[in-house]
Parts: C-alpha cells; structure tokens; sequence
C-alpha cells in the first residue's frame, strides 16, 4: 500500500500503545498492588506477599473459588458433550428447523444477561425448587450450550457434506462415520467451545447472582458482595490473570506446534 | 442422515424446558397481578402503566439510555482507529494484538470493576457519572475494536489498491472503500456494546456507589429487595422491548445505509 | 453379459421440482457407463439414488437381482468417488485407503497388503505417509479411487471425479481410469458433463436431458446417429439446420433439397438437419452445393475452424455524416462549448420520455472552461415536435455560454425481414473526425450513434447485430458522407479445413449424401 512516512508509523504505534495501556491499567494494577505491604489502594509501600497469605487464610474466599471451580466444570463437560452432539444433529436437520432452533439457541447470547437470570429464576421458584448448587450449575449449562454450539456450527458446515457419505459409502455405519470422521475432523472447535464455555461459567455474575442459593457463592459474588476492600482480592485476581494468560498462550501455541510437527512429517 | 437428526432432540428439549419457558413465564408475570408466589392468572397492564406514569422510573430509563448511548459512541471513536491501525499492522503483530486484546475479556469483569475502583480512589472530584462511564467503556472496547477489525481485515486488500489505482489518494481511499465496508463490523460493536450497556447493573454498583441506578439496578431490587416479580419482570420486558428495538433501528440504518 | 444393476421408473423431486421423471435403465457387469448431460439433468441424483444417499420418491433399483430400496448406504456393494474426492483430511493417504478395511476389522498385515497394491494401482507407491490436504489434485483423485476400489466393489460410481483438474492432468487421468476399469474389470458408472471424456472413455454414454434419458448408445452411435438436436449438440461440434423431410432420401434445407440417406420421416415432417463440421469439405465456390462468405478463421492446431455464411442477415445502411466540430468560445465567461446536429426518430419522442440528459448525449454537447474541464450543462431549450421536420436546440451552461445545433425528426425506417422475422433500424449521423478517432470500439460506438437496434418480429425481444460493415479508417477520417450497414446474423455453418483461407474470401461447400444425418424435431420444441 505504498510507503508510510514514519511519522504516521510513529502515531499510529502510539495511539495503539496507549489504548493497550487503558486496557491493561487495571490488570497492573491489581498485579502490583497485590504486592503491597500495606492496605492502602492508593500508595505502594514496600514488597510483601502478606496479602497472598491472607488469601489463604480467608475460608469464605476459597470457599468460592471452590464453588466456581466445580460448577464451571461441570457446566463445560455437560454444555460441551450436549452442544456437540446438539451441533451434529442439527447440521443435518431440515432448514427451517435448524434456524427455528438456533434462534432460540441465541437468546441467551443475545439477551441482556439480567433477562436470563430472572428468567430462570422465576423458573426455579414458580416450580418450588430450593435455589442452590444445583440451580446455579442448571443455569450455567444453559447458558454454556449456545456459545459451544456457535463454536461448533460453523465447523460442522465447513465440512464437506460428502465427507461423512465417504465414510458410510466405505461402510462405516452412522455411529463410526460419527467417531472416527466427523469427530476428529471437528475437535479444535469442540475444544474451543468448551474454553469459552469454561470461562463463560468461570466469570459469570448476574445469572449466578439470581440463581445461586443463600448457602453458595462464586467468586463473582463473593467480590460483589465484600462490605469493605479488601487487597486479597488483588492477589486472588493477580493468580486468576497468570492462569489466563498461561492458558491462552498454550491455546495459541498447540496449534502452530502441531502444525510445525506434521510440516516436519512431509518431509 | 436422518439418524443423526435424532441427535439434536435433548437439545431442544432443554431449550424448551430451560430457555422458552422461562422467557414465557416472564411474559405471564409481567401482565399479571402479584399472588403469593404463584401466578393467579389475573390478567392486568398495571405494571406497565406504573412505570411509565412514574418520573422517576422513567429518568432511571432515560440515564440508562443516555449512559449506554455516550459507552456505544466512545466506544466507537476510540475503537474505530485502533483498529484501523491494527489491521494495518504486518500479520504476526496483527495477531499478537488482538491476543492481547482478547487476554483481558477472559478475566472476570467484578475482578477487572474491582482494580478500577481501586484505581479511581486517586481521583475523588470525579462524578460517579463519570466514574461509571469510564468502567464501562474500558469493558466495551475490546469488543468494539474487535468487530470493527474483523470486518477491515476480511476486506479484499486489492480493493485499496484499486482505489489507489483509480486515482484515491488514502485518505478518499478510507472514506470510499474502506469506511463503509467496515459498517458491517461497527454494528456488531453497536449490538455488543450497547446492550449489555443498557442493562448493565454490576458497574453502576461498584463503581457510582450505590447512589447512581440504571434500569439493571432497578430490576434487581424488585426481584431481590422488594419481592414484586411482577412488577420487576414488567420492567426488563420494557428494557427487552426498548433494546430490540434500537437494534432493528441500527439494523435498518446499515440497509438504508448500504442501499444510497 | 449379465445385468447387475436395473433402476426401474425411478421418480424423485426435490421440494416440488421434479429431477427425476421415470428413468429406467440397466447397467451389465464390466461396463464403462457414462450418465451426459448439462448441470441439473439429475445424473448426480440417479446416482446418489444407486449409492444410497437419497431415496427415490418411486421406482425401485434392482442391484444383482435383490431391491436394494431398504438397504442402507454402509450396507451396499458400491463404492463411490465423490465430486471433491471427499478425503478424512485428518488421517493420511494409507489411512484413508485402509478406512474401509479398518471398519472391516481385517488383520494388520492384509491391510497393509491390500492397500500398498491400491497404491501401486494408482501409481502413488510411497505415498502412504503423506498429509491428504497437500497433495496435488491428481493425488487427491488417485487416494479417492483407492480408497473406492481396495473395498473391492462389484461397482464404483464416479461423480465428476475430473472437474476440478486442469486440461492437461484431465486427458492423463481418463486414459488411467479407462486402465483401472479395464484392469480391475468392473463396472464403472461415471456422471459428467463433458462430452469429451465420454466419448472418449465409455462403453455405453446415457444422455440424459431434464431428469429424461434421450439416448443409450456407444460412443459412436450417439455421434453418428443422435435422436435428436439435443443430443447431436451435447456431442461433438455441430451444424444444426431446421429442414424438411420430402421424402425418403430427400431433405430440403438452405433453400435447396439435398440427397440423404435418411427414411421413415413423413412428408414434409420438419426436421432437423446434423452437419459435422469435419464433414463439410471446402470446394471452388462454383463446384459447392452451397456457397457462402468466410466470416471468422480460428486456429485450432492442426486445423482451421471457419464460419461461413452462405445467407447473409437483415441489414439496413444509414449515411455517417463526418463534420468538423465548430467550438463555440465565450470569452466574456472564458468556456468553450460544442455540440452536433442530430437525426432522432419520430416513434422514439413519442414512445419514449426523452430528457434533456439524453439530448445532450445524442448531440454529444459538451462544454469546458480554460484549463479544459468539464463543465455542465445546465440549459436546454428547444422547439423540438414529434412531426417530421427540421428543428434547433440550444444547449447552454450557467454562465451564458450558449451552442445551437439542428435537430432533423424522421420517420422511423425499419428493414424488415418476414423470413427471418427479423426487423432492423438505424439513423443518419452526424460527427466529428475527434470522435472517430477517439473511438476505442467502433463498431460498438457506430451502432450507439445511430442508434441501430434490431429484434424479433414476432415477440419483439432484442436480436444482435453481429455486423458492422464500413469502408473508412477510424485513425485518418477525414470530412464527408459515409455508408455504414449494420446486419444481423445470417446463416452460419462451421467447417473444420487444412485449407488457408482469409476473412472475407467466397468459398463453396460440398458434402456427401452420408454426412448429413437427419433428425426427429425434439418433444416440446415445435
């Protein structure tokens, strides 16, 4: 696109370099000042993991890292293997129906989360059910499954119809055609379904908010809920981001890995 | 191929069993007078006219709308450049840019709302106007800038070059080619920052400090402070009613648009 | 022969639209058969059909003397390759062979066996590590007739496996397949919509046209003898004349009744007449049973390919008035301004909304200021009426810079042709010598300006004109009056020559009684 004069370079690198900084203000933040060694949120004063030991001190806290752990596992494995085979089954189904069905599949994705979350919360109370641990994973499937059938749908239109007529036409019967064609040919998107899945249930606050009962409480809540500051949520935070970063940088490398490996097998 | 149609059905039992029912029950509710609990089937619109004929229901609306309005647009006049520029970029560092954009929106929003509040401490003078709306368009962005990149970079790199060719120096080359081909792009920023802006009730919360409500807010205090779900499933049918609305007018402007 | 595969009255529409009307047709052991025809003929479907994919809405396949209408797809003795070969791009080229084998559950070293002679067959010996998604489109195709024929089927379909290779790896390919078959020796049923490959490759061509067979045959009995024009025109190069059968032996085409060889037509049945262009030799005009004018010369390596008209179109001549443009400069305003006198047709005013825009255009009015550029006209007034007549027009800009030209409004003079319902018109004109030459498609711009236009007389749709005949050099024209005839296209016939010929040279044509192969008209096409 012809040659750009360096001071043009030299804005557009700027500006980008700022809208980075605005975006990761609050992430050194809470990095640094998890650190600190004392509670002040305005002044660093001296290095300390003080605030990493009264994390581990804090049951409440762990409590509810606890919980968000079990529920968004949970929530991923179900929401995964309901979306998949959901994805597969309507990849085959009349048009009509499949657009039927995933206007529908949309609206949780779509609809303000507020809406969902008193959706089914008047749900569970109009049909007299306790709102607890139960509740809060029912809730949290239902609003995993769209995004890992988004992941999914896509790939599974991509696929050459005759692929999986390959597999019959060679005799495989509809469950192996399944298994060993269609399956392995759609795995990337399956698993990056579930990590949105994942992360979905991991982060999510007003659906667990309105259906959580009194007794459990994700992180989200927990946060949302604290009367007064309190700096270990920086170093919670501080080790939720490391995690996040570790697990994207993988996400992004398995790939290129694998693909650099069977380069290497042509050859 | 018949066979593996049958494997959809526990899906749409689900979704008919955990997404179309409860929409319809807040549908029942929201024309319903209060029982004890359960619907007692006495159809009424007094929800709606109780909020619409209260000033200060509607002034919630009305901050709600404007905040959500001021979050879209900042949004776009911050992101559009970006990424503009983004897409300029050579591939690899394209890449590594949106990574780094994206890294931030898998972190937990209370967590990344928390560190603002920390932030903001440093500067007591501000609003909590202001407050709120810097929390908000720091979550928005990413998403804005993200759609709006996605739509430049799937652009076909030899219609610039045909610009250029015919005669369009850059500058006419962006506001005849490039812009309104990356319209698509915007209005999907629009539709994913703008919506969750309207409802958004966790931001307001901790960053305007309790005394600054928006129309979220309020729904949370009538299904979990006062108890009227009839009264509050009324009020997010009417913010349901006001968001696809706006986004069929920004859906007609984008046709109306592409067809001058 | 044995018969292995009879598909009877099969009937299949796909919401609402028919793709299949009752086809019946057997299929023996050993055969080479090859389903013709265009796009959306329902070849695909027929075949699909017999792999199992769609079920039929009625009729029944016979397979080895066994229905097979309830038999599903993994259960049958036919194996396909699928138009974009349809290879498991997660697995590698021996995987993919093995695939039918592994579901088998046959032993490790007879897999290895079977499909390391598959990869012999296709001549892709030590190929078996490789990633199927880069290999070459050649490679792709040999995996997919491996991965097929190492199930060792009674049958293999083939569905266009050659589309998506190029000229030259194509011929290499249909000389291989027709190797395989004949190797293997089973029955190969290939769907395609090139002419080329079944003839060249089949045993038995089934030409099927809008979910109907029109013809079985050999190869060589479907290019000498086709049913019909449909036929003779999907196979091979051909001159397809309308004509009329005298009697046995008699046809008359082209003005003229010609010997044949050709019985049990009616009298004076219409027909349609086939004329191979290899078969049409070229004479001395006076020694030709037809004569005509050499229009178009292609090269086509070893011969020449030529269209020689022997009727020649409609046509209609009109005068071109070459002028030098008078300018007309406004020094007050410092605007040059220039138009041409124009000839516009009386129906046209009538029928059509003429605007000020297209005034302008007819007259070529334009205007420019000192630095030459362009400037619009914002005026124009005239006295313009739909009778016949001389009038003026007067174009302007906003800053009083003014040009008037002649207006002449004729009757419309069409040619018309009642033989070949065709009717033509076209206009005098005026213009400049700048304009010629700056003319980068004359023929296009000639018949712009005078508006010729030609259709059909009878539903009044829009006919081309092919011909645009001249006789001054578009670089140096110089002031002055000039023919120019516009034509339609007359009667064509193409001829395959060793013979040099030019454009423009008078030739004969002669053929022998046995070349020309006289049809019934198509059902429907009267």
């Amino acid at each position: 696109m012809g040659k750009k004069k360096p001071a043009w370079h030299f804005f557009t690198s700027g500006y980008l370099i700022l809208v980075l900084l605005f975006i990761y203000l609050p992430i050194l933040y809470v990095v640094v000042f998890s650190f600190n060694d004392s509670k002040s949120m305005i002044s660093f004063e001296g290095f300390s993991l003080r605030w990493y030991e009264a994390m581990l001190e804090n049951r409440e806290m762990l409590e509810s890292v606890k919980y968000t752990v079990i529920v968004a596992v949970i929530a991923t494995v179900v929401s995964t293997i309901v979306g998949t085979i959901a994805s597969i089954g309507l990849s085959k189904a009349r048009p009509l129906i499949r657009s039927v069905v995933m206007e529908i599949n949309n609206l949780p994705v779509l609809n303000p989360d507020i809406v969902t979350a008193i959706s089914l919360m008047l749900l569970f109370l109009s049909v007299k059910i306790q709102r607890s641990i139960v509740t809060l994973t029912l809730a949290h499937i239902t609003f995993c499954i769209p995004y890992v059938i988004l992941s999914v749908m896509p790939k599974l239109r991509q696929l050459d119809d005759n692929v999986a007529e390959a597999a019959l036409d060679l005799g495989a019967n509809p469950w192996q055609a399944l298994t060993r064609v269609i399956i392995p040919q759609i795995y990337p998107a399956i698993l990056s379904g579930a990590l949105i899945a994942f992360s979905m249930s991991f982060d999510d606050f007003v659906i667990s908010f309105f259906t959580a009962g009194k007794d459990v409480q994700n992180i989200s809540m927990y946060v949302y809920s604290m009367k007064r500051f309190n700096p270990s949520v920086n170093a919670l935070s501080t080790l939720i981001v490391v995690a996040v970063t570790i697990v994207l940088v993988l996400a992004n490398l398995i790939p290129a890995l694998r693909e650099r490996k069977n380069k290497k097998e042509e050859y | 191929m018949k066979s593996f149609f049958r494997m959809s059905y526990p899906y749409i039992l689900w979704i008919a069993l955990f997404i179309v029912a409860p929409m319809v029950m807040i549908l029942l509710y929201a024309v319903t007078r209060s029982g004890n609990g359960t619907i007692t089937f006495s159809f009424t619109m007094e929800n709606f006219a109780r909020f619409l004929s209260d000033p200060t229901f509607l002034k919630v609306l009305w901050t709600s709308l404007r905040i959500a309005f001021l979050t879209t647009v900042f949004c776009i006049l911050i992101g559009y450049p970006a990424a503009l520029f983004i897409a300029g970029l050579p591939e690899k560092r394209q890449t590594l840019m949106i990574l780094l954009l994206t890294l931030p929106m898998w972190i937990n929003m209370l967590l990344k709302t928390y560190a603002w509040r920390g932030i903001l401490m440093n500067f007591e003078d501000l609003s909590s106007e202001i407050r709120v709306f810097i929390g908000m368009v720091y979550d928005f962005l990413p998403y804005m800038i993200i759609q709006i990149h996605t739509a430049i970079a799937k652009l076909d790199p030899n219609l610039k070059t045909a610009a250029y060719d015919l005669g369009a120096n850059p500058w006419k080359t962006f506001l005849k080619v490039t812009l309104p081909l990356s319209v698509p792009g915007i209005i999907s920023g629009i539709t994913l920052v703008f919506l969750p802006a309207v409802s958004s009730f966790v931001i307001p919360k901790l960053l305007g400090g309790g005394n600054y409500v928006l129309i979220g807010n309020l729904i949370e205090t009538y299904f979990l402070v006062a108890g009227d779900w009839n009264f509050g499933s009324a009020i997010s049918l009417i913010m349901a009613l006001i968001i696809i609305l706006s986004m069929y007018l920004t859906k007609k402007l984008d046709t109306t648009a592409k067809e001058e | 022969m044995r018969k292995l595969i009879e598909f009877r009255n099969i009937v299949k529409s796909f919401d609402g639209q028919v793709v299949l009307k009752g086809v019946s047709l057997n299929i023996y052991e050993n055969e080479f058969v090859t389903l013709l025809g265009p796009s959306g003929c329902g070849k695909t479907t027929l075949l699909r059909i017999l792999g199992g994919f769609l079920e039929q809405d009625e009729g029944t396949v016979i397979f080895d003397g066994q229905c097979i209408d309830k038999v599903p797809a993994y259960k049958r003795e036919i194996n396909t390759v699928f138009q974009r070969y349809a290879l498991f791009p997660h697995l590698n080229v021996y995987e993919n062979i093995a695939f039918g084998l592994r579901i088998k559950k046959m032993g490790e070293d007879l897999i290895a066996q079977k499909v390391n002679r598959m990869l012999s067959l296709v001549n892709l010996e030590g190929y078996g590590k490789r990633n199927v998604t880069l290999l070459s489109g050649g490679q792709q195709q040999r995996v997919a007739i491996a991965r097929a024929l190492v199930n060792e089927p009674n049958v293999l379909l083939l569905d266009e496996p050659l589309g998506a290779l190029d000229l030259k790896l194509r011929k290499e390919m249909q000389r291989e397949l027709k190797r395989i078959q004949q190797e293997v020796g089973i029955t190969f049923i290939y769907v395609t919509h090139d002419q080329e490959e079944a003839l060249t490759m089949s045993d038995k061509i089934v030409v099927m046209n809008a979910g109907e067979i029109e013809q079985i045959g050999t190869p060589l009995e479907i290019y000498n003898e086709p049913v019909n024009a449909y036929v003779a025109r999907f196979i091979g190069e051909s001159n397809i004349v309308e004509g009329t059968m005298k009697a046995d032996c008699r046809v008359r085409f082209d003005d003229k009744v010609f010997e044949c060889v050709d019985t049990g037509f009616k009298p004076d049945e219409p027909v349609d007449v086939l004329i191979r262009p290899e078969d049409l030799t070229v004479v001395r005009p006076k020694d030709g049973v037809m004569r005509g004018e050499v229009k178009n010369v292609v090269f086509k390596g070893v011969h020449y390919e030529l269209m020689v008209e022997t009727k020649t179109g409609t046509s209609k001549t009109v005068k071109m008035h070459v002028v030098t443009s008078h300018d007309i400069h406004n020094p007050q305003a410092g605007e040059k301004i220039s138009a041409n006198d124009f000839y516009v047709d009386s129906d046209d005013l009538e029928n059509k909304e003429m605007t000020d825009q297209d005034f302008i255009s007819i007259a070529n009015a334009q205007a420019w200021d000192e630095e030459n550029r362009d400037l619009s006209l914002t005026k124009v007034t005239h006295d313009i009426q739909k009778t016949p007549g001389v009038y003026s027009i007067t174009f302007g800009t906003d800053r009083g810079t003014e040009v008037t030209v002649k207006v002449y409004v004729v009757h419309p003079e069409y040619v018309e042709d009642p033989r070949h319902n065709i009717g033509i018109s076209a206009l005098d004109f005026f213009i400049t010598p700048e304009e010629i030459q700056e003319s980068m498609a004359i023929s296009t711009d000639l018949k712009t300006w005078a508006s010729a236009e030609a259709w059909n007389l009878q539903d009044d749709s829009s006919v081309e004109i092919t011909d645009v005949k001249f006789d001054f050099d578009p670089a140096a024209v110089t002031e002055g009056s000039y023919d120019i005839t516009f034509a339609t296209q007359g009667r064509e016939y193409k001829v395959e020559t060793t013979d040099r010929l030019e454009v423009g040279d008078r030739v004969g044509l002669s053929f022998e009684p046995e070349d020309i192969h006289v049809m019934h008209k198509e059902v429907g096409d009267v």
